[in-house]
């Protein structure tokens, strides 16, 4: 199978007056086409670098990132990143926000309106079309920020941390409803959190990375059934299996 | 929503009561026989002379005359400061060249005072209209550069790459982020300088001038007629507050997006 | 003590309204002396203000709270809070955040000491105790905050959500050590959550609210031992059930 996006001997270094400070340590990843894989680890660092890496918005210290064989240096429509913050911009509606990207790419009005209302339909927002980021809840502003990316037709999707500022219940939701979207249109998605159940609810494979310097500890597929159910048995194990694996956060 | 509308009339009730009740008290404390009565005129010898003044003329114009030649003057320096302001801060929060050329001088120029510019205002733009323009521009034009600026340098970065990510040019992101989000901090400059720019022009025309509110206020003094000082502090009071409302007004329906709403 | 002190808290007919909006809808429950009772709701129930009423922030509209059988009184009550937010004042460190609650009551300085001591050794935050607070990552200012709650010896310990924000095993962590303190000293724990596992992981009973107006669903007793297998068929049955009743996602 060809490999959506190829991640070769990624390191990043910040230099800083006290000294060094490494946060990826060669790492390599890819992936194939329409599969989710998550980074899972714990603590704040390393990962969320690696994602602007890939996005283009830091540059590495070394390595090369390809996408569908096109080198990537700088950030571009090719991938799309969905915020912990969301990102949104607070200036436009729900549809200004989700036309965005073929706005500035210059698709005719009709035909990027159509297409955002797609995607506002798909990720349920519909009737939210002209609320303001400000009037919406944290997980509807979430949904804008996936419907965001999802219309801008990206080639690799990715997410860092999108429901972390959640509550656990909208959170359990986000999830199945990241889950139905995907499998309505399946996208290639990098997917970064440090919540477990998260991770093996989305995850078609999980990388755990150890914490600063981010590197890749173990590799895990997961074979279970969608939708998963967080209380399986198969669930919990693998659960248990990664978490005693994991470096502790302090 | 109904409880709301209930606060604001509580509000506006207890807004009225306030200045009801400081008008009695100048009532009171110019009363027959205080000696503050005798220096000064009371509320309702004001409100007449105040009625008189639309129809009567005081010097060259009636009060309605003064008042335009004030606002047309303060529009005039206010929305050429505006401009420049707008400019200026917007390129020095972008653009690092232009920041470390006109931070310096721009800081050094900042707190020199409106009206310490009037000399050499007469001398540059002589006695005319020039030279309020002057003064009302630079009472001005600090204030929108230095809010414009601040919200140009704390545009979110997090946008800005988003912005990126989604397809826009390094070119289109100024139009299309920085100027979009640094909205808000306009119309705080804007309405601050509305405000400088009207207690300015105020001083200008008191210092030179043959009309305006200014002019009645020193006119009035010279002739020792209290009743047209009173007045014209007054209505200089009035249009100010009307100035920042207007503005405000604007404001709100612009940056809506910035404000949170009632749910 | 008697008869009266069978029960630490006593609420009785709680409610609240907003105007005409009624959030808490005549809610009755007691609280055993020592116990550790979690409350549970869906998202956006008045779990807030159902908080804020327990500690008598806001008036409450309508009926009581009783601790030892008298009408709640924080000047004589000893009650002690941990929010989400980490309340230490950031302009102490974190020794004279946790003395902070000792000072007011005019305690003995060689009892402060001691207590002081004893807590911050029992979270692990000796080592930093001259540390401001924006010197420490977010678990050890939670910490903090425990050591802080528990130094008072408080009578009732109000707990809202109070590792939200942190990684699973780090919350795992730190729940371990709350229940360890809280059978160590003995305290009457209220711990309301989001988040069901957790409120199974640590709770003897679990009170589940429903959605506005907030109403109590269902009472659920928990008698598994500590420490809690999440992977243990008993532990994922009660997780079920309580998540069945507050299932609206």
């Amino acid at each position: 199978m060809s490999k959506v996006i190829e991640c070769k001997n990624i390191s990043k270094t910040f230099e800083s007056v006290n000294g060094d400070f490494q946060v990826i340590g060669d790492i390599s990843i890819e992936a194939d086409q329409n599969e989710i894989l998550v980074l899972f680890g714990p603590g704040q660092c390393g990962k969320t670098t690696l994602l602007k890496v890939i996005a283009g918005l830091e540059p590495a210290t070394s390595g090369t990132i390809h996408i569908n064989g096109k080198e990537k240096t700088k950030p571009g429509p090719e991938c799309g990143l969905v915020y912990q913050t969301t990102a949104l911009f607070p200036w436009l509606t729900t549809m200004g926000n989700v036309e965005y990207g073929p706005k500035v790419q210059g698709v005719p009005k009709k035909e990027r309106r159509a297409r955002a209302q797609k995607y506002i339909d798909l990720v349920g927002l519909t009737g939210f079309e002209k609320s303001y980021p400000i009037q919406l809840s944290g997980g509807m502003r979430q949904r804008v920020g996936i419907a965001r990316v999802y219309c801008n037709e990206p080639e690799v999707m990715l997410m860092d941390e999108p429901f972390g500022h959640l509550d656990a219940q909208t959170r359990y939701l986000m999830q199945e409803e990241l889950e139905r979207i995907w499998q309505t249109e399946k996208r290639t998605i990098i997917f970064v959190t440090n919540n477990i159940e998260e991770a093996l609810y989305l995850a078609d494979r999980v990388l755990v990375m150890t914490n600063c310097p981010a590197t890749i500890k173990k590799e895990f597929k997961i074979d279970l059934p969608r939708p998963r159910d967080y209380t399986d048995p198969e669930f919990l194990r693998l659960r248990q299996e990664i978490t005693s694996i994991v470096d502790p956060a302090e | 929503m109904k409880k709301r509308k209930k606060i604001n009339g509580v509000r506006v009730g207890i807004g009225a009561a306030a200045i009801c009740s400081f008008l009695c008290l100048w009532a009171f404390a110019t009363r027959e026989g205080t000696t503050l009565g005798i220096l000064m005129p009371g509320p309702v010898e004001v409100f007449t002379h105040l009625v008189e003044t639309t129809y009567t003329k005081v010097g060259p114009l009636t009060i309605w005359g003064h008042m335009f030649n004030s606002l047309r003057r303060v529009l005039v320096g206010f929305t050429i400061a505006s401009c420049c302001g707008i400019l200026l801060g917007l390129a020095m929060g972008w653009n690092r060249t232009l920041e470390a050329i006109f931070r310096p001088i721009f800081e050094l120029l900042r707190p020199i005072p409106p009206l310490a510019w009037i000399s050499l205002a007469i001398v540059w733009f002589g006695l005319g209209e020039g030279g309020k323009y002057f003064i009302i521009f630079v009472s001005g034009f600090s204030n929108v550069t230095i809010n414009v600026y601040t919200g140009a340098k704390s545009v979110d970065p997090e946008l800005i790459g988003a912005a990126k990510m989604l397809g826009c040019s390094e070119r289109r992101i100024f139009p299309s982020i920085v100027i979009r989000s640094s909205v808000p901090y306009i119309f705080t400059g804007l309405q601050i300088a509305i405000s400088s720019s009207w207690a300015a022009v105020v001083a200008a025309e008191m210092v030179r001038s043959t009309n305006g509110i200014g002019w009645m206020i020193t006119a009035g003094q010279s002739v020792g007629n209290m009743e047209q000082i009173m007045v014209g502090i007054i209505v200089i009071g009035v249009i100010g507050f009307l100035l920042s409302t207007f503005m405000r007004g604007v404001e709100s329906k612009l940056c809506a997006w910035s404000r949170v709403q009632d749910s | 003590m008697g008869n009266k002190n069978e029960y630490k808290v006593q609420v009785r007919n709680l409610t609240k309204k907003f105007g005409d909006l009624l959030v808490l809808d005549d809610i009755s429950f007691d609280v055993k002396e020592n116990e550790f009772l979690c409350i549970v709701g869906p998202t956006g129930c008045g779990k807030t203000t159902f908080l804020n009423s327990l500690s008598k922030l806001y008036d409450i509209t309508a009926g009581e709270i009783l601790i030892n059988g008298e009408p709640v009184d924080l000047k004589k009550h000893n009650i002690a809070y941990i929010f989400q937010e980490y309340s230490n004042f950031p302009w102490l460190t974190i020794r004279e955040n946790v003395e902070f609650g000792l000072r007011i009551k005019k305690m003995p300085e060689a009892e402060i000491k001691e207590r002081v001591d004893y807590f911050l050794d029992m979270v692990g935050l000796k080592k930093f105790q001259d540390y401001y607070p924006d010197q420490l990552s977010a678990s050890m200012l939670q910490r903090a905050a425990i050591a802080r709650a528990f130094a008072v010896k408080p009578e009732v310990l109000l707990m809202d959500e109070p590792y939200g924000q942190l990684d699973i095993e780090l919350r795992f962590k730190l729940e371990d050590e709350l229940i360890r303190l809280w059978r160590e000293v003995g305290t009457t724990v209220i711990f309301i959550t989001h988040n069901i596992e957790e409120a199974v992981y640590l709770s003897e009973r679990i009170l589940v609210l429903t959605n506005k107006p907030t109403k109590i669903k269902a009472e659920i007793s928990n008698t598994m031992a500590h420490p809690r297998d999440i992977a243990a068929p008993e532990f994922v049955e009660l997780r079920n059930q309580v998540t069945d009743l507050i299932k609206w996602w």
